[in-house]
């Protein structure tokens, strides 16, 4: 109907400008008694507070740039807010579309991207920013290896520095490849760099001796750049001289003035991965507010303060002119690596690196079974983490999670005082000649892990709390172990849902800590808070012990163990 | 008062009046023209179309909505893919106009509308040639080695055939003659987007088969492997950008060690330096010999919307806004004028153009690659 009149408007002009008179002036006529100007006036427009959420779910790296939730709603009135994970589990939120944002921000999305379900997810994606993946040598140690001298270090492929590590020269620090970006596309260097193939890397091509060469270097472990900068800062020296990470958080580091001594950062020949920060809608109803986040990101005000603030290479060439000074000159093109789409490459090389080339775990749980654990299901809680890193789901974080080959577990329950410790030992699978693969667990495996769930089953709950006494147990037992089998990675996860009511108080365990052998000090304390655990008492732990605080009161449990894996 | 002196004065009085009054009314009825006008163009229906995304922020630029409101033909679009289109292509529920980008996907719409007998006519107001975006040193290798020469400064034509065998005998960059300024092990190859989703890529398909073929790809049996032998310059790639601007981007943002030639519409990397987005002084376009030339097909299925299509083609504010955006038009002055300022060097004129093979002969060599591709 509606297409009859405006064809005539076209067509039958004289017609149409009596229709469009009497149009006229009937506007005008209501024109006075429309009441539209004054109801817009008594319901105001939402007030930004109000207004929807815009959520993003952002890896850790991104940490840097959290002052761009104000200035997004500054500048354009979408409430952005960002919440965070690691690369691997972002991306399984995303790719099972059990994320809860509107939008994800990676470093990079090319193994969500690569995947057919990714792809339908991201509904639209638009790169922000640069940052090339770097190895970051502490200038004596690069002095050393000749690298302090650019034409030298224009020449370093990961080749050269899986050398260097496998003859103790690189000691580095590196989130974890299973978990994360950087080291993940590390690993990729290596085997790349090791192939020498020309393009498009497969699952066979994965040549282990390098792979194992490489992670003779890997000293500290861990799963986010924050943490792994701390943890730098403070063991940097001959045994942890090099750390591995996105450009921009080497260079934040040199600038900071913390460092004992620079970083000299080194591009690998052929082999640079470069994060590109793709910015991805996830619900189409957010299309909008969408574009607008985008706009602003890409515009010259967000670009020159990441570039300034964050030390992130801008997407936008125009800005990119203005900062060149922030950023090294590497002599010559920076060739990139190229990213294989072949997931039984990647997920072959992540199994792999759980189960066969990674130093294998060795650690202690210690776990709080005082009489307030039979309340409030936490029990329950418990019980079903433990079952969750001894079980067999076979998803990304899963896989993570789960307990590895070779691994060797130490259960320490506890209330009144220390209970009797049980050991547990995964055994290792059967390594392939020549590439990589995802391994099916062996009967041996499935028995162990069985027989790990049947003891978290038979665990029971009465008397009080002696934490400290029994964290100092677990340290001394891993100390012992330590000594006997060096090439494991040793750590004491222990867990708490009340305040320490028995045994040693912190001042005491700390001068008994004080006692112990140095050594002590590469085995990091994991310490789990849960129901009424005091806080501020468990940050003053790892503070002597070194090691981290998870929060386990608002989120569950075993995502809580899952994030742990990470760090050990 | 005298009694003429009265007349006068009601004579004045009364052309005073009138005047005013015809002043009155005149103004009056000006101001309703206006109004009038502007209600026309307020009430004048809007153009449904689909549209691909290489005309997207052209529609969205404000002087086009002024102009198509004052032309009374405004329209509302909605993006989709080009290869989906032809599956809107419904009696009775029929888009106003479509415009894909490429011949390709208009004549699969042609195809769809004939066996529907709605009638659609068509034209091409905008045009951009596919080409190589690359980079002096890499350039220079390419002419060291025979495979390219220079057509003007900055501009070079490539011989898609030997480039082509290049890449098939998997040589790598440091293997060939004078490569010093990019000796590296990685294998001579175009990046270009994923061919699954995207019609820059099959336009690459679409050359090299041409190339390997010696002629346009007409013959379903040869097209068959054919595809399967080409299907290695894509797989090898390694991860492909699937978005439509991925691979440019890579270029422009992560330069020569990521996209040494990166296939691309000429008009991605005109539109990029029309908007003073940055071009650096090593950057180069070569043009394929032959090449493709992609046609945005405006497909018009109603008197309004051919009047659209008129109006596209021949209205000289609309051609100068579509060059903006890198396109070509008919007048190719307009063009060169255009990226002239903007220290970018494009070829005037494009010689040696083919046309790509059919849809269904396209499609069919697009399954072969998606399938070895899983492989």
């Amino acid at each position: 109907m509606t297409t009859t009149t405006k064809e005539s408007v076209s067509s039958r002009r004289p017609l149409a400008l009596l229709l469009v008179w009497s149009a006229a002036l009937a506007l005008v006529a209501c024109g006075k008694s429309e009441p539209e100007p004054a109801a817009a006036a008594k319901a105001p427009a939402a007030p930004a507070a109000e207004a929807a959420v815009f959520s993003v779910l952002a890896t850790t790296d991104l940490k840097d740039a959290q002052a761009l939730e104000q200035m997004v709603e500054k500048a354009t009135g979408v409430k952005l807010r960002f919440s965070w994970g690691g690369t691997m589990e972002s991306t399984e939120a995303v790719l099972t579309g059990k994320a809860q944002a509107d939008a994800a921000w990676f470093a990079n999305a090319k193994y969500l991207l690569s995947d057919p379900q990714g792809q339908a997810r991201v509904k639209l994606q638009e790169k922000i920013m640069l940052s090339p993946i770097t190895v970051g040598v502490s200038e004596s140690a690069a002095k050393k290896l000749g690298w302090d001298d650019p034409a030298t270090a224009g020449k370093v492929t990961w080749k050269t520095i899986a050398k260097a590590a496998a003859e103790g020269k690189l000691s580095y620090a590196l989130s974890n490849p299973a978990t994360s970006n950087q080291g993940f596309m590390a690993l990729m260097g290596v085997v790349a760099a090791a192939s020498d193939k020309a393009d498009a890397l497969a699952a066979a091509d994965v040549d282990r001796g390098a792979i194992a060469s490489f992670l003779k270097g890997y000293k500290l472990v861990g799963d986010n750049s924050t943490y792994l900068a701390e943890k730098f800062i403070e063991g940097q020296g001959p045994r942890l001289n090099a750390f591995i990470n996105y450009e921009s958080w080497l260079l934040t580091l040199n600038n900071g003035g913390k460092l004992k001594e620079k970083l000299v950062l080194v591009y690998p020949k052929e082999g640079v991965s470069t994060a590109d920060y793709p910015f991805m809608l996830l619900q189409e109803s957010r299309r909008a507010d969408y574009l607008k986040v985008v706009a602003y990101l890409k515009g010259g005000e967000a670009q020159t303060w990441l570039a300034r603030q964050t030390l992130r290479r801008p997407i936008s060439a125009e800005v990119a002119g203005q900062v060149a000074d922030l950023f090294p000159k590497a002599g010559g093109t920076l060739v990139e690596l190229a990213f294989s789409p072949d997931r039984q490459l990647s997920d072959g090389l992540i199994d792999a690196y759980l189960n066969e080339f990674r130093r294998p775990i060795a650690s202690t749980f210690v776990i709080d079974t005082s009489g307030s654990m039979e309340g409030h299901g936490r029990r329950a809680q418990l019980v079903q983490a433990i079952h969750y890193i001894s079980g067999d789901d076979s998803s990304l974080t899963g896989r993570l999670a789960k307990l590895t080959d070779r691994e060797r577990v130490w259960m320490l329950p506890f209330s009144d005082r220390p209970r009797q410790m049980t050991y547990f030992e995964l055994p290792a699978g059967r390594t392939k000649a020549r590439g990589v693969q995802i391994q099916e667990d062996s009967e041996a495996k499935q028995k162990v892990l069985g027989d790990v769930r049947d003891y978290a089953d038979r665990l029971s709950m009465s008397g009080g709390t002696a934490l400290y006494d029994s964290v100092l147990v677990a340290l001394e037992h891993m100390l012992a172990e330590r000594k006997k089998n060096p090439g494991y990675q040793y750590s004491v996860v222990a867990f708490t849902d009340g305040e320490n009511n028995q045994g040693r108080n912190l001042k005491a365990f700390q001068e008994a800590y004080a006692q112990l052998p140095e050594d002590v000090r590469a085995i990091p304390v994991f310490m789990v808070l849960f129901g009424e655990a005091k806080e501020a008492d468990l940050k003053a732990m790892v503070q002597i012990t070194g090691g981290k605080v998870f929060d386990a009161r608002k989120t569950p449990l075993y995502a809580v163990f899952k994030d742990i894996r990470a760090y050990q | 008062m005298s009694k003429p002196g009265k007349v006068v004065l009601t004579v004045l009085l009364l052309a005073g009046f009138g005047a005013a009054l015809f002043f009155a009314m005149r103004g009056q009825k000006a101001e309703q023209e206006q109004k009038a006008e502007a209600a026309a163009i307020a009430s004048a229906t809007e153009l449904k179309g689909l549209i691909a995304l290489d005309v997207e922020p052209f529609f969205a630029d404000p002087r086009v909505r002024r102009i198509l409101a004052e032309k009374r033909l405004p329209v509302t679009v909605t993006r989709i893919g080009s290869r989906e289109m032809a599956a809107r292509v419904v009696p009775g529920a029929m888009p106003d106009f479509l415009f894909p980008s490429g011949v390709v996907a208009a004549n699969q719409i042609a195809d769809a509308a004939a066996k529907a007998k709605i009638a659609i006519a068509q034209s091409s107001p905008f045009f951009s040639p596919m080409v190589i975006a690359s980079w002096q040193p890499v350039a220079k290798i390419l002419v060291a080695n025979g495979m390219a020469k220079p057509l003007g400064e900055r501009t070079y034509g490539v011989d898609i055939a030997k480039l082509t065998e290049t890449m098939l005998a998997r040589k790598r960059w440091k293997d060939l003659k004078g490569a010093e300024a990019y000796d590296v092990s990685r294998g001579v190859l175009v990046s270009t987007t994923d061919v699954r989703r995207s019609n820059s890529a099959a336009m690459y398909l679409a050359l090299t088969s041409y190339a390997k073929n010696g002629d346009v790809v007409t013959d379903r049996a040869a097209a068959e492997p054919l595809a399967r032998q080409l299907a290695e310059l894509f797989k090898r790639q390694g991860y492909q950008e699937n978005y439509v601007n991925g691979n440019f981007d890579d270029y422009v943002a992560i330069g020569m060690g990521k996209a040494p030639m990166a296939f691309i519409y000429e008009y991605q990397l005109v539109s990029h330096a029309l908007a003073k987005k940055g071009v650096a002084a090593d950057m180069v376009l070569m043009y394929p010999q032959p090449t493709i030339v992609n046609k945005v097909v405006f497909m018009a299925t109603n008197e309004r919307s051919r009047a659209l299509a008129d109006l596209l083609a021949n209205n000289a504010e609309l051609q100068k806004i579509g060059v903006e955006y890198g396109f070509r038009v008919a007048d190719t002055r307009v063009f060169i004028e255009a990226v002239k300022p903007t220290g970018l060097s494009v070829e005037e004129r494009v010689t040696q153009v083919v046309d790509p093979p059919s849809f269904d002969i396209m499609a069919g060599m697009i399954d072969v690659v998606t399938q070895e591709m899983a492989k």
